[in-house]
């Protein structure tokens, strides 16, 4: 809201009960949208743009709390039943909103650049995978030759409890990887850890012998999930079956769990994150990127704090890379390249470095863009590769089209676009983080 | 300077000299190096390992392999060295990391083995005569390197300099995002017309000949010792490039206008010297430079996808690096050091651990160097340490 | 007992010895100058007292204790804050914020309470908010909480990073060049300041000031530098009256004429 008017316009919407008219206006419509085509993109864009309504409306924090919640634990569950291709996209908004904010305590707190964050994503869900598989047993085997008659080495519930040791492993692999290398300048640092992204992904592909430890590039699975109790099955049914209007299996069930899974997640590191910024530890980290002189020369510990950030962000990506390995049942090193480590960062930087709301609005836009749009645009144009269609004025004919062309496989010109075009004209993303403001009283009581 | 200055002999002659002791220098420390392990492991479960399956003892293959072993590494030591002249240039000047190299280097191999199956097409590849085989050689050498150097002054003047003088990693990030783009970039173009995006060199002339330089008596196994034509061209246009770069910075006035905005960029501006001018020079430099290993790199490995520049950028930012970034004598050590190192741990990890780890481990090694350097000594081999400012 | 010492430091850069065997003590609780021609080695001095520069010969001792091959954080941990020629604020971060990260030594929440936003935490937070707001109005910075450090027009800037710097509630304050670029209104309250820190907190002050109403109204002390060495030191008066100080200043062609001024 640049000029004036923008800014008279801006309060005059922000006035009495017009922002909660407004709010409940566009999750209405969304739900409605969604609920009547369910196979409607644009509908389902609706829907989900009614958090960011949600977030930048000016209303009260009880009504929006309320409001968010009911969105998130009612309508969404009910819609993404009917839709599992919803949910799978909500899913993945939360993984990589995750992902992001871990990499935003790094990246966006402490001014560190790591271009090889997806290797504590790798640890975490090569952490369940191995031990939530039949994997232990197959280690003296190599890959496909393996008998089927393994047995698993932990029931699946102790996928609960690898969620906890995630955060452990990861915060033990990012200090483990950070000592050598934080001490090194800021561009140094970005190449460091875009290598220690590829050691970790040719482990990964390569320590299928002399033990078969993850089972090389065709990756590890069966994976295990937790046991879904029949109670929560036939307790949705009741609660939702109606609205939902047919009965939600026990597989469909996994997709809504792992949802709210990852929702909490985000939940708990959300408030991680704000609880952190705002303490000692947090304003440590933004002295350190503002000037790592004048911050050591404070009294701050220069690689203590940066391990500090490392281990956080490191902590975020271990948690949801065992959610990743259990939702999916499958891992293999082609989901931790250095494409997907640029995409988070690529995500922090379009939201805006150092934002909560920014890079969980980042997550949310570029996922998106991946999964619906491009994928969109490859639909529509495979279409009309099949057709008999021919484009006017240059007489092309759509069949000839090379199938090179397909806009899903152009992710990368797609993060570099936003890199640079970020970096060019808005380099604080589009919701810039700003500092707390304190509520200073004007005489305050001497303090000594 | 007068128009006429007398060409510094000195300058064109002590690039080659290094050249040639930083060869001998690493290949013989490192093939000492195998050797005393290859005696040591000769007795040892790895040694007998070998010779139940091969009939032959450590130290014997470790020899017969060496000479091939030293061959590869300095070609493609020389191929890194020129990507990290490229590096060190544009880090010398302007102290950032040109993330997006990797991808001119790809341009660069792209569009020389583009005008080759062009002109394969045609028929004139494989009907040229030798003398003609070699001048269209050059002349995909020398579009591949105009067209790097072309893109990589572009890339400077649109994504980097507006930039100038922002905090240090806004630059940096951009130039991931350039590296990222090209890369789609490169294949949306290959892909247009024949829904392929890897290329391979044609093959024409006698680059793929091997010249025989004598057998290798060992015991009673005779080893033919060879090297292929295509080694030779990349060795031999490696060098003639260094020495002309080193020529051009040390010896001229352009350098000499180069070595000073590299100092103090305030201060060259206030001489009289055009900074924005110099830095695209410096650019133009590293373009060509890298172009041209780009062609090189490819009539060495004949394939090459848009993703081609990744890792070859990587182990020449490792060389460069390793020989102290901004110094152009450390790239070219870098380079060599770090092509025989991995090429030696390519070819004999596998042996000594049994299997264990093979060839695939080279990568994890090259980066092991980097981290080791970047921790025990960030100004490199050959770099000066430069104080902290406060 | 005296609260610093250095003893023959050494410190150079490839072939410049920037700081050549100096000595020179400072007793607690006094207001210590040093001056000398631009590249004397004052700053350098600084840069190795702060553990910013690793001291290549010699020895700092601090309180009964030595520094010599300390991190600057464990240094700035024994007692010793400084202010920076050019300033060096976080300029992201709000005027409050600032003072606060000068207290990061002196704040003894955990993570785990941080997290938990346990009582203990808030209150040691609202403390040191009150603190912060005290420091501001000790060197005259008045609503500006809020503010971005950046904002903030230049004076304002030196008083802040002053307020940083006590914030750690040092023994030694190190302040480089705090009236540079001041009027001689303002410089004449910087002194009072000074004097107001040292008196109502017993902080020492060691200052680098090439302004020499400043110094000769204010040391106690004054130590003079030239090409890295320590060429005289006493009183204002005896400086006043040296004759190799009054050479090193004035045997300068250009500069001379303006040092000779401000001599007055």
């Amino acid at each position: 809201m640049r000029n004036r008017f923008g800014n008279l316009l801006w309060a005059r919407i922000n006035t009495g009960i017009l922002p909660y008219l407004l709010i409940l206006a566009h999750i209405g419509l969304g739900s409605a949208l969604v609920y009547s085509a369910p196979r409607s993109n644009l509908a389902f864009l609706v829907l989900i743009s009614s958090l960011f309504s949600l977030y930048i409306l000016e209303a009260d924090r009880r009504f929006k709390l309320i409001a968010g919640a009911v969105l998130a634990l009612l309508i969404i569950p009910v819609i993404g039943v009917r839709n599992i291709f919803y949910l799978e996209v909500i899913f993945q908004i939360s993984v990589f909103a995750a992902l992001a904010l871990g990499l935003n305590i790094v990246v966006g707190f402490a001014g560190l650049l790591d271009l090889g964050y997806v290797a504590f994503y790798a640890v975490g869900a090569y952490l369940w995978a191995f031990f939530g598989s039949q994997q232990y047993f197959v280690l003296p085997f190599a890959p496909g030759t393996q008998p089927s008659d393994l047995p698993f080495l932990l029931p699946g519930d102790a996928f609960y409890l690898f969620l906890f040791l995630a955060i452990i492993v990861a915060a033990i692999t990012g200090i483990l990887l950070g000592s050598p290398v934080l001490r090194l300048r800021g561009d140094y640092l970005a190449i460091v850890t875009l290598g220690f992204g590829e050691v970790i992904r040719v482990l990964a592909n390569n320590l299928d012998k002399p033990l078969n430890i993850t089972n090389g590039p065709q990756g590890i699975t069966p994976i295990q999930r937790p046991t879904m109790p029949d109670w929560a099955v036939d307790g949705f049914n009741t609660l939702f079956g109606p609205a939902i209007g047919h009965r939600v299996e026990t597989a469909d069930m996994y997709n809504v769990l792992f949802y709210v899974l990852a929702l909490a997640v985000i939940l708990i590191i959300i408030l991680v994150t704000r609880h952190l910024d705002d303490s000692k530890i947090g304003r440590a980290w933004t002295a350190i990127r503002e000037d790592e002189t004048a911050a050591i020369a404070m009294g701050i510990p220069l690689v203590r704090m940066k391990l500090a950030a490392f281990a956080v962000g490191a902590s975020f990506a271990g948690v949801m890379g065992v959610l990743l390995a259990a939702s999916r049942t499958f891992i293999s090193p082609e989901s931790f390249s250095f494409m997907q480590s640029i995409g988070v960062l690529a995500m922090v930087i379009l939201g805006g470095s150092g934002s909560i709301a920014g890079v969980i609005l980042g997550a949310a836009v570029v996922t998106l863009l991946n999964l619906q749009v491009l994928q969109g645009v490859s639909l529509y144009l495979s279409e009309l590769r099949q057709s008999d269609a021919v484009i006017p004025l240059i007489n092309f004919a759509w069949k000839d089209l090379s199938n090179q062309l397909d806009p899903a496989k152009y992710q990368r010109l797609l993060f570099g676009l936003i890199l640079i075009l970020m970096m060019i004209f808005r380099p604080a993303g589009l919701i810039p983080a700003r500092r707390r403001m304190r509520t200073l009283a004007a005489e305050p009581p001497e303090a000594e | 300077m007068p128009p006429f200055a007398a060409v510094n002999i000195r300058e064109l002659i002590r690039p080659i000299g290094q050249l040639l002791l930083f060869s001998l220098g690493s290949a013989g420390v490192l093939s000492a190096l195998v050797l005393v392990l290859a005696l040591i492991l000769d007795q040892t479960a790895v040694g007998l390992h070998l010779h139940d399956r091969y009939n032959v003892s450590l130290a014997t293959y470790t020899l017969v392999n060496l000479p091939q072993v030293v061959i590869d590494g300095l070609t493609i030591g020389f191929v890194y060295a020129a990507i990290a002249l490229g590096y060190t240039m544009v880090y010398g000047v302007l102290e950032f990391i040109n993330f997006a190299h990797s991808e001119i280097f790809a341009v660069g191999a792209f569009v020389g083995v583009e005008l080759l199956i062009a002109l394969d097409h045609t028929g004139l590849l494989r009907s040229a005569s030798l003398g003609m085989a070699y001048a269209y050689l050059t002349l995909a050498l020398l579009m591949g390197m105009a067209a790097a150097g072309a893109l990589a002054v572009t890339v400077e003047r649109v994504a980097y300099r507006p930039l100038r003088g922002a905090a240090r990693l806004v630059p940096l990030i951009s130039a991931i995002g350039v590296s990222f783009l090209l890369q789609d970039v490169i294949r949306l173009v290959e892909g247009l017309t024949t829904g392929q995006f890897n290329r391979i060199m044609p093959t024409f002339g006698n680059f793929d000949r091997r010249i025989m330089l004598g057998r290798l008596a060992l015991g009673d196994t005779t080893v033919p010792l060879g090297i292929s034509v295509k080694s030779i061209i990349v060795i031999t246009a490696a060098v003639l490039m260094l020495a002309g770069l080193n020529y051009l910075v040390n010896a001229t006035r352009m350098g000499k206008a180069i070595r000073a905005v590299a100092q103090d960029r305030a201060t060259a501006s206030l001489m009289g010297i055009n900074v924005n001018r110099i830095i695209s020079l410096t650019f133009l430099i590293g373009g060509l430079l890298g172009g041209a290993a780009g062609v090189l790199y490819a009539l060495k490995f004949t394939r090459i996808d848009p993703f081609v520049g990744f890792f070859p950028g990587l182990k020449a930012f490792t060389a460069a690096v390793l020989g102290g970034i901004g110094n152009l004598t450390g790239a070219l050590l870098g380079g060599i050091v770090l092509g025989m190192l991995e090429t030696f741990a390519g070819s004999f990890l596998g042996v000594f651990t049994m299997g264990a780890a093979g060839s695939e481990y080279k990568d994890i090694f090259a980066f092991s160097i980097l981290i080791l350097v970047l921790v025990f000594r960030p100004q490199g081999l050959m770099g000066r340490h430069v104080g902290q400012k406060a | 007992m005296t609260l610093l010492e250095t003893i023959d430091l050494v410190k150079s850069f490839g072939g410049l010895t920037a700081v050549n065997k100096v000595n020179f003590q400072v007793e607690p609780g006094r207001i210590v100058s040093i001056i000398g021609p631009n590249g004397a080695g004052k700053t350098t001095l600084f840069n190795t007292l702060t553990g910013i520069y690793r001291p290549d010969q010699g020895d700092i001792r601090f309180n009964g204790r030595s520094l010599a091959g300390l991190r600057p954080d464990r240094i700035a941990a024994r007692g010793i804050a400084r202010t920076f020629q050019n300033i060096r604020l976080f300029g992201g971060m709000t005027v409050i914020e600032n003072i606060l990260i000068g207290m990061h030594v002196h704040l003894s929440q955990s993570p785990l309470e941080a997290l938990l936003r346990l009582p203990g935490f808030r209150r040691e937070e609202r403390e040191a908010e009150q603190r912060a707001m005290a420091l501001m109005r000790t060197v005259g910075l008045v609503g500006v909480g809020n503010e971005l450090a950046a904002n903030l027009p230049y004076g304002a800037q030196r008083r802040l990073e002053i307020a940083r710097a006590l914030a750690a509630e040092p023994l030694l304050l190190l302040l480089d060049e705090p009236a540079a670029g001041m009027n001689p209104q303002e410089t004449e309250e910087m002194t009072r300041l000074f004097r107001t820190i040292r008196d109502e907190r017993g902080v020492t002050i060691l200052l680098i000031e090439h302004d020499m109403r400043v110094v000769m109204n204010i040391s106690e002390r004054i130590c003079v530098m030239d090409y890295g060495e320590k060429i005289a030191e006493g009183t204002p008066a005896e400086i006043r009256a040296d004759a190799r100080v009054i050479e090193a200043y004035l045997g300068r062609g250009a500069v001379a004429g303006q040092h000779e001024e401000r001599w007055r």
